[in-house]
This record gives C-alpha cells, structure tokens and sequence, in this order.
C-alpha cells in the first residue's frame, strides 16, 4: 500500500501553481513510490546521518566577493520587451489581495 | 563542402582565403535546412548571422549552433518550452559572448529536452529530435538538436549543456565528441538552470582538439558567476600531447562485469566487448587500467540521489516562468491564477511530473529524509572519487548500456532497472564536477557507441590528453553520421 | 497593564546602503521613476545568477559585531520558495543556515533601568519588488527588489510595547551610527514582524503566539501590540483561550487592529535550501578585525561616557545622542577644546531649536565646531556677555560669515576692573537717595544699579564684575 495519495499529489501540484491531470497524477504516483523505496535503502546506508549534505559542487572553493559599484540598467523598453500586460513603466497584474 | 571540417583545417582555409567566413556560414545553413527536415534539430535559424573578421583566433569565422537553453540577445531563446515560446532575451550568456567575441558565428538555436530534463530528445516543445545515423532511434538529450547537427557537420561544434549526462550521452549515440569541463570553468551565466549545482557547459565537437580549442575560448572567470574560477593556467589545445604513457586509469567493476548482470541482452555483451576492446587500446598507449570496486549501495543509490537533488533544484530554478514579466501571459482573475495557466499550459507533463517530486521531496517534513540524505550520498559517493583519483589519473567507463534505442521504446519514467546505473553512472561527474569527456568508440548494428573518461576536478588537461590519445588510436575522430537505413 | 505577562519577539527589516544591490549590480538608491534601477538579474530571467555585494556582507558583518553575535566561520545563502508579485525569481535569496550573526544581544536602556535584549540571529537578504495597488489592477515596481535588507530577530524577550518600541529605536540609531542605513520609516526602510503571546504569572510555557507580519512605522508596532495583548487578554479573561490561533494577522491602520491572514494550518512551507549559486564564502580574522576596528562608539556607550566623563545630566545626554550627527557634533567640539557642558548647553538648546526652525539638519548647519569654538572662547574670555554671544551666534548663521568677524573692539566687554569702578562710582554718587532705600532692606534695588552701569556702557560691562564691584561699593 503507497503512502502516497491522489490528494496529496494534487496538493503539492497546486503549490506549485499547476495543474495535474488525473493520468498525470498516477504517474507522479508510481515514481513517488520507486523514489520512496530508494530512499528507504540510503536511510540503510551505516551512519548516513553523520554526513554532512553536500550542497555545493566544489567544496574546496574560493572567490572574491562583488566589489560594490553599480553598473547602468537597462532601457524601460527592454526590460518590458517579453511582457504582455505593463502600463506605463510598470509591469499590471490583477489586484492582488491580502497577502504578505 | 568545406564545413564538414575541423577548427584547425577550417581556420588554414580561412587564412588563405581559400574559403571565407560567408561561404561557411551559407554551407552551413543549408546543412541545418537539410538536418532540419530530416531530424527537427532546431529551435531557431539565424538566416542573417553577422559575418565576422578572419582573424588569428581559430575560432574566427567559424559558424556554430547554441543549445536553445542558452540566452541570445535578440534571439528566441526557448528552453524548448512553451512557457518560453516567444522570449527574446535582452543579454547574452557569457560562454556565447566569449564565443562571438572571438568571432565565431551563430547559426542556430538547437533544440533540447524542455528546459534540459530529459534525456532522449523527444520532449522538446518542436517536437523529438531524431537520430541522424537512424531516423527510428533517438539522439538522446538533452543536447539532442545540437548532437545530431555536430554528427551532421553542420558544423564543427555545438554548445550543450550537461546536468546528469545532457552532453555525454547523445555525444555516444550521434558517434561524435561531448565535453563538460570541471563545474566552474565556463560561466553559467545565461544558461537556463535546471539543477544550478549538477548544471555544466560544455561542447559537442567530432573531436578532442576541436572541444579543446572551444573550451579554450569559452572558459574563465566571470564577475557575473561566482561559481567560476581562475583557469588561466589550463591551456586545453596546448595539452593535447597524445602521451599518456604511464597514466593510470581505472573502471567500476560492479557496472562493467558482464558477471554482474542476471540476464544480459545481447546488445549489453555487445557493449561491453567494445568496452573491454577500448581497455585494450588504452594500454597499448603505455597506460594502465585498473578494475576497482565500488560500494554497491551507492551505485544503486545513484539514480535516485539524482532525481531528489535535480528535481528540488529544478522546482525552485523555475519558478520564475510564471508568465508575469516575461513568456506570455495566462489567463486569470488573480495572480495565482494567471500564474497558474501559464504554466499548466506552458509545461509538459514530464516536467510538471518532476515538479511535484521536487516540491515534495524540500517540503519541511521530508527534507531530511529526501533531500538532505542525497545530498549526504552524493558526498559519499564524490569523496569515494576522490579517494581514486588520489591513485588514478581518469575514470574510464562505457556510455549507457548499447546504442541509441528506438524512438518508440522512449521511456522517461523513473523505474528501477538492472542497467538503470549503468546507463546513469556519468551523473557521478556532475555530482562532483569533474571534468568528464565522451568520444566515439566504434559501432554495433551500425550504430555509434562511446567511452567516457572522467578525471578529477580542474585537472582538465590530463581529462582531455587521454581522450586524445585514446581518439588517435581509433578511426572515429571527425566521422560524420550516415544513415544507411534510409539509403 | 494586563495581569498577564505578555512576551514578544521582533523581526525588524532594515534597508542598507551601498551603491549597488545585493546580489546584483543595479543601483541601490531610491527613484521616483519605476523600473529604472533594475538589472536582469532582479527582474529574474532565466539564466541570470547572484553575485553578493561586498558591501553589503561588510555592512551586516559590522552589525552582527556591535550586536555582540558570533559570526560564521563560513557564510553562505539559502532560498525562501514562495509564489507572489513582488518576488521575480520565485525564491527570495536570505540566509537560514548560516547567517551572519547568532545569539547576540543589546542592551537598551529604560528610562533608569537596563533591559538586555537576546538576538536570535541577523542575517542578510533581498528585498522584494513593490506593489502598487490600484481597484482594479496592480503595478509592479522592480526598483526595489535586491535592495540589500538586513533581517534582525530578537528572541521572545520584550515584554511590553514601550520596551518593542524603545528598543526599535534604539536599533535603529545604531544603524545610524554605523552608518549603515538611514533607517528611515517614513521611506519605508524599515519593516517589522511582531510576535505576540501572554501568560499567567504561573504559567510555566508559553502562550498562543500569533505573529503580526509587516507593521511598518514605530507607533504601528505599539499599537499592534497594545491591540493584541488586549485582544488576548479579553479572551482569555472570558475563558476562550482557545480561539487564540496560532496565525499570521496584519495591523490595519484605519481601525487600530490586527485582522486575521492565515491560520497555522495554511502556513506557507518556505522549502529553505541551500542556494547553489553563491559558494560558502570565508570570512577571514583579518577582515572581521578590520570591520570590528571600524565600528563607531555606539548611542548607549557615547552615553555613559558623556555623563562620567563630561559630566553632562541624563537630560541632555540622551537629546544629543538621540542623533548620530549631534553626537558627532557634540565630540568634534569636545575634540577642539572646548567645555562638554558649555557645548551641550549650546547644542541641546539653541543649535536644535534653530535646526527645527530651519528644518534642515547639522550636515547643513554653518557653524560647524570650530566657528562655535570662536564664539565659546570669547565668551570664556570675558570679552562678550553672553547675550552679545546670542546675537553673534545669529548673525553668523544669517549672514553666513565666522563669528570672529562679529567680534570687534566696539562691541568687546569691558571687564577693567578700574574703568567699571569709575562709571560705578559716578552712577552711585547721583543715586544717592536709591542707596539709602537699598541700605533700609529694597535689597531689590541691587538690580537697578546693575542696570544703571549696564545703560551707561551700553550693555558692554561685564555683569560679574560689576556685581563685584557693586557688592563692594554697597557694604
């Protein structure tokens, strides 16, 4: 039995501000459990839980941080070049509500 | 025609003025019109590329493709997704503007798995790519449009991009060259992220000096990545010695012993009788090679490690396409649902799919379980490289399990397989950043095979030496793809 | 008050300066015209990658410093996962792992007594994109997303509005001082996150905690305080506890009171992770020591040290340190020579009072120290009375001219001794009737003498000596 379900699915998708149909919905679920039984093996692996995750690739790295100068920005005309609803110099959305 | 031809051939013609810059560029649209009609390798032909200046630079007056990830000022850049059906980027990625500046000539956008996730060629928002040696199979992907063009010779390179084996693998399957440099020496800056610490650049060449002499212009720190680093000191075409006497080398015996396989198809023996013919050519160039062990749970781990780590990444990388400054509007009351509609409708269902893993897998309450332990085995499995190449100069191994397969056996489901880790072991090299160089290394059913060498992080030159030495003892280097079938 | 004890914690943004964004290299500055200090990086096209300012990590170092927090051996950035309008990339770019400061703490002063203030962390991030809204659309200006924002969090440690209060302020003086920030509420350059709960005197946890997101002036974050813990009381007095959620609220300003957002339920799961693009970073002793060499005495120690050491009132010294410039203003002047509380008489009355009056600050004041030390000296010397120093001190400003150009011989004070007692003697010998009445107890008309001698020099006798002498004269 999966631990998996068709809502928890559509959940997640929604999150993501997707929709999923009801065949791409089982297929999310098959993976899921494929992935859910490998994992199930790492959890396996001796003393996995000691290592430190490794989140970047070259862990011997140095660099230089940005020196602080501004550079010029593009024109209002490029950077509104790729939208399809602006009013002025300002990108239109629908009212938003509430939020953060 | 002329620009089936080397960098090095191409630029002595140049220089003499035996051929000019527009002469290239003309043959290889027309190349591309013909690769395009018969294997939909492109996303975009640029029909009026700016004609460059023959100068010293090997790369001058030369055309080339772009994988269609990589941003292009006031070109269509796509990422083979609908989401991105009609963005014209307003600045260049760095690996191409290094290029360009050099006065290479982009012709094409090439056409890729949506965004990079995929591996077979067949996902792309224009339709599947197909394999130029059998119209039936697939290149393989991601860098699929730009694998079948270089086996082609539209051109002599093509820029790819490589998170798991993006470049690698198709590069085997099209017979031709894939390199991915250590992470950091080519700028990620423009390249559409799908993975940002697994992504790679790199170059699809028919042969090492080729790849050698692109990397070369295209590598070097970049103020806009901070991933980069300082390679002035790797000087890639110069290495190319072909010596490599003395050099040690070593493969996975758990993947490559046929011992190891329950029920191997006759393809796989195939494979690996190639493979261990290789082994034989390297040492009759002086170098050893050595069976090493690993871990077996790691190996197993490999695939799914991949998917947690590429897919989290992925989830977070794409969420800006929602379609609000840029790649078409959706529909909508509201902004979520404005978002949502685009991209419902902008994605595809594979990677909608791979979405919700990744949302999932960073969700607070799994992220110890999923994420947090792949990235604990993904350093298991780089320090376990680590340790090797303490010993041995490269890592040599085969490419995938055979040859490229039919186009209606396409499977982009995760499924568990007793060739699945041999056929994604080369996401090791993404894992830790190696360099990691595919070539040609002969033909079963007509079809293409290659062997892939890894070497450890920034010591590309010895990487590429191998690869050099090893293509000189084969009768690969610079083949263009025939396809016989069809004939 | 309440009978319950109320706990609270703060989350204050603040915007820092610096000449280009935090992770990317579009100005940092504040525009009229939307969009125009924007790069692709900020609008979040695909391929663009952050690249940390400096500048930026200097300044958040430089606090988490003087805020007494350990600071990482390593500094690295984390992605905050959410869809919304103002955020391009999807992800806000901050720090979860491995900010830039941990457990620190502050101590504020409260009225006589001392308050320490643990702090949680402080770490750097990206400010969001505004949002201008409008019935029936909305407009998104990108000037401000990458803004640089420094995100402090207290522990939950104050237990009343004045103290969240007097503590904001406090922080935000020390960003003025360290001269990271304006700190300016009024442009919005500053945000708070209030947490709210109360207890019983014998609870032994916590109560409900209900966080209030985006209070944005000082006198908000004390009226969403007031409100809350009243609001909690109420329920808790009338039994129903329980309907205190733990939930995100917001203040709304037109009615006084906090409005309910999401409930616990709905929390957003930020799916924090590692950002990739930006490599953990080295911070090495030297540069910490350098930051740490360069941090500025702070408002609470230039206090301490003005009453001790200058022997200035409470009074005064917590007007001049209430501003960085005037604190600065204050010590040049120390600095130059001249008497600590002479200056702050100066400065806490009438340079203040004509700042005020002119609305303009120190940085545009004319007498800067060395000019006020003219006018000081003279008066030290006797030269001037200290009504002929008002009238300079004025004239200088109106005229813009150094007040040693006020100070002639005409106008010098006549302080000889032997010329005042000759005037006196002559003004004594004509007033010998007021003598007489000043001998029988109109001890008052002391003063008409002083103003006879005064008329006579035309306001130039030294008041003190001609007491003296007077004093003298009188026995």
């Amino acid at each position: 039995m999966s631990k998996f379900t068709k809502e928890m699915v559509q959940n997640y998708a929604n999150k993501l501000l997707i929709n999923l149909s009801d065949e791409e919905n089982a297929l999310v679920l098959e993976e899921f459990d494929v992935i859910d039984h490998n994992m199930e093996l790492i959890t396996k692996i001796p003393n996995i839980e000691m290592v430190e995750p490794m989140t970047h690739t070259l862990d011997d790295f140095t660099y230089e941080l940005r020196s602080d100068v501004a550079t010029p920005s593009p024109s209002i005309e490029e950077i509104l070049q790729n939208c399809d609803k602006y009013e002025d110099r300002e990108v239109v959305v629908p009212k938003v509500v509430g939020g953060d | 025609m002329n620009i089936t031809k080397s960098i090095e051939e191409l630029h002595t013609l140049l220089k003499n003025k035996e051929v000019t810059p527009d002469e290239l560029v003309k043959e290889s649209l027309l190349k591309t019109k013909e690769v395009q009609e018969k294997c939909n390798a492109f996303v975009t032909i640029i029909d009026n590329p700016r004609i460059t200046e023959v100068t010293d630079n090997p790369l001058s007056g030369i055309p080339f493709g772009v994988k269609d990830n990589y941003s292009t000022k006031g070109i269509l850049s796509t990422g083979s997704s609908n989401t991105l059906k009609d963005y014209v980027p307003i600045f260049t990625a760095t690996a191409v503007e290094k290029l360009e500046n050099a006065g290479a000539i982009m012709v094409n956008k090439t056409a890729l798995d949506e965004f990079g996730m995929g591996g077979t060629g067949t996902t792309c928002a224009t339709g599947v790519v197909k394999n130029p040696w059998d119209e039936k199979r697939m290149c393989a992907g991601s860098s699929a449009g730009s694998a079948a063009a270089v086996a082609s010779g539209v051109y002599p390179f093509a820029l790819g991009s490589d998170t798991g084996d993006s470049i690698r693998k198709p590069a085997a399957y099209c017979g031709i060259v894939g390199y991915k440099p250590t992470y950091g020496m080519i700028s990620r800056y423009g390249l559409f992220p799908f993975a940002s610490s697994l992504d790679h650049c790199g170059v699809l060449t028919r042969s090492v000096s080729d790849a050698a002499y692109v990397v070369d212009a295209m590598k070097g720190i970049d103020d806009k990545d901070q991933t980069t680093w300082d390679s002035k000191d790797i000087h890639l075409v110069d290495s190319l010695s072909g010596d490599i006497k003395g050099k040690k080398l070593f493969y996975i015996k758990e993947l490559v012993n046929i011992d190891n396989y329950h029920h191997p198809s006759e393809m796989l023996k195939s494979h690996l009788e190639n493979f261990q013919k290789t082994l034989d050519l390297v040492k009759n160039l002086g170098a050893s090679v050595t069976e090493v062990s690993f871990d077996q749970s790691l190996l197993n781990a490999l695939p799914s490690v991949y998917v947690c780590l590429s897919c989290a990444e992925a989830t977070s990388n794409m969420s800006n396409l929602t379609g609000i400054i840029f790649g078409g509007r959706g529909v909508g009351n509201t902004p979520d649902e404005i978002m949502m509609d685009h991209r419902t409708k902008g994605f595809s269902p594979l990677i909608k799919r791979r979405f919700v893993i990744g949302s999932y897998i960073l969700q607070k309450e799994n992220q110890e379980r999923y994420f947090n332990n792949a990235a604990r085995v993904r350093r298991l499995i780089v320090d376990k490289m680590k340790d090797f190449f303490k010993s041995y100069d490269a890592l040599i191994m085969p490419v995938g399990s055979g040859i490229a397969p039919y186009l209606d056996d396409d499977n982009n489901m995760i499924d568990n397989d007793e060739v699945r880790c041999l056929e994604e072991h080369l996401q090791i090299g993404n894992f830790g950043g190696f360099p990691s160089i595919t070539i040609p290394s002969g033909f079963i059913s007509n079809m293409p095979v290659g062997v892939n060498i890894t070497g450890n992080c920034y010591d590309d030159e010895n990487t590429l030496n191998i690869a050099y030495a090893l293509e000189s003892v084969m009768p690969y280097k610079n083949q263009i793809a025939k396809d016989d079938k069809n004939e | 008050m309440s009978k319950y004890k109320a706990v609270i914690g703060l989350e204050m943004h603040c915007e820092l300066k610096s000449n280009s964004k935090v992770f990317s290299s579009a100005k940092n500055a504040y525009s009229d015209i939307p969009n125009s200090y924007v790069s692709p990086v900020d609008l979040g096209f695909p391929g663009i990658l952050p690249t940390v300012n400096k500048e930026s990590v200097r300044e958040a170092l430089m606090m988490a410093l003087a805020f007494n927090c350990e600071t990482p051996e390593y500094m690295y950035f984390d992605r905050k996962n959410y869809y919304y309008p103002d955020l391009p990339k999807g992800y806000q770019i901050t720090q979860m792992h491995s900010p830039v400061g941990v457990n620190g703490k502050i101590v504020i002063n409260l009225g006589d007594s001392e308050k320490e203030v643990l702090i949680h962390d402080i770490h750097l991030e990206e400010d969001t994109a505004s949002l201008d809204h409008y019935s029936d659309a909305t407009l998104i200006n990108y000037n401000r997303a990458g803004v640089p924002l420094l995100e402090l969090v207290t522990e939950p440690c104050l237990n009343s509005p004045e103290e969240a209060v007097a503590f904001l302020e406090y922080v935000r003086r020390c960003y003025q001082y360290c001269d990271v920030s304006d700190a300016d509420t009024k442009m919005g350059q500053i945000r708070c996150d209030v947490n709210v709960s109360i207890m019983a005197d014998g609870d032994s946890h916590l109560g409900t905690k209900v966080e209030i997101k985006n209070v944005n002036s000082f006198s908000n974050v004390y009226d969403t305080i007031a409100y809350e813990i009243a609001r909690q009381t109420k329920l808790k007095d009338e039994g129903r506890y329980d309907e205190v959620e733990q939930e995100t609220r917001r203040f709304d300003e037109e009615t006084g009171t906090t409005i309910r957002m999401r409930s616990k339920v709905d929390a957003i799961d930020y799916k924090y992770f590692v950002e990739p693009n930006i490599p953990k970073y080295k911070i090495s002793k030297d540069w910490l020591e350098e930051i740490k060499k360069s941090i500025p005495m702070l408002p609470r120690e230039r206090k301490l040290k003005y009453i001790n050491d200058y022997g200035l009132s409470l009074y005064d010294a917590n007007i001049i340190i209430k501003d960085k410039d005037y604190a600065n203003y204050f010590e040049e002047c120390i600095q130059l020579g001249m008497d600590p509380k002479t200056v702050a008489n100066y400065l806490t009355v009438q340079i203040i009072a004509y700042l005020n009056k002119e609305d303009i600050t120190l940085k545009d004041f004319y007498l800067k120290p060395e000019y006020l030390k003219q006018i000081i000296t003279e008066v030290n010397n006797g030269n001037i009375s200290s009504k002929q120093a008002k009238e300079i001190f004025n004239k200088s400003l109106e005229e813009k001219k150094e007040p040693k150009t006020f100070i002639t011989k005409d106008n010098a004070q006549i302080s000889d001794a032997g010329e005042l007692t000759k005037i006196i003697t002559d003004i004594l010998a004509n007033n010998q009737e007021q003598i007489d009445a000043y001998h029988n107890g109109k001890s008052n008309l002391f003063d008409y003498f002083v103003g006879q001698v005064m008329k006579e020099t035309r306001g130039k006798a030294n008041p003190n000596i001609v007491k003296e002498i007077l004093n003298d004269k009188l026995k």
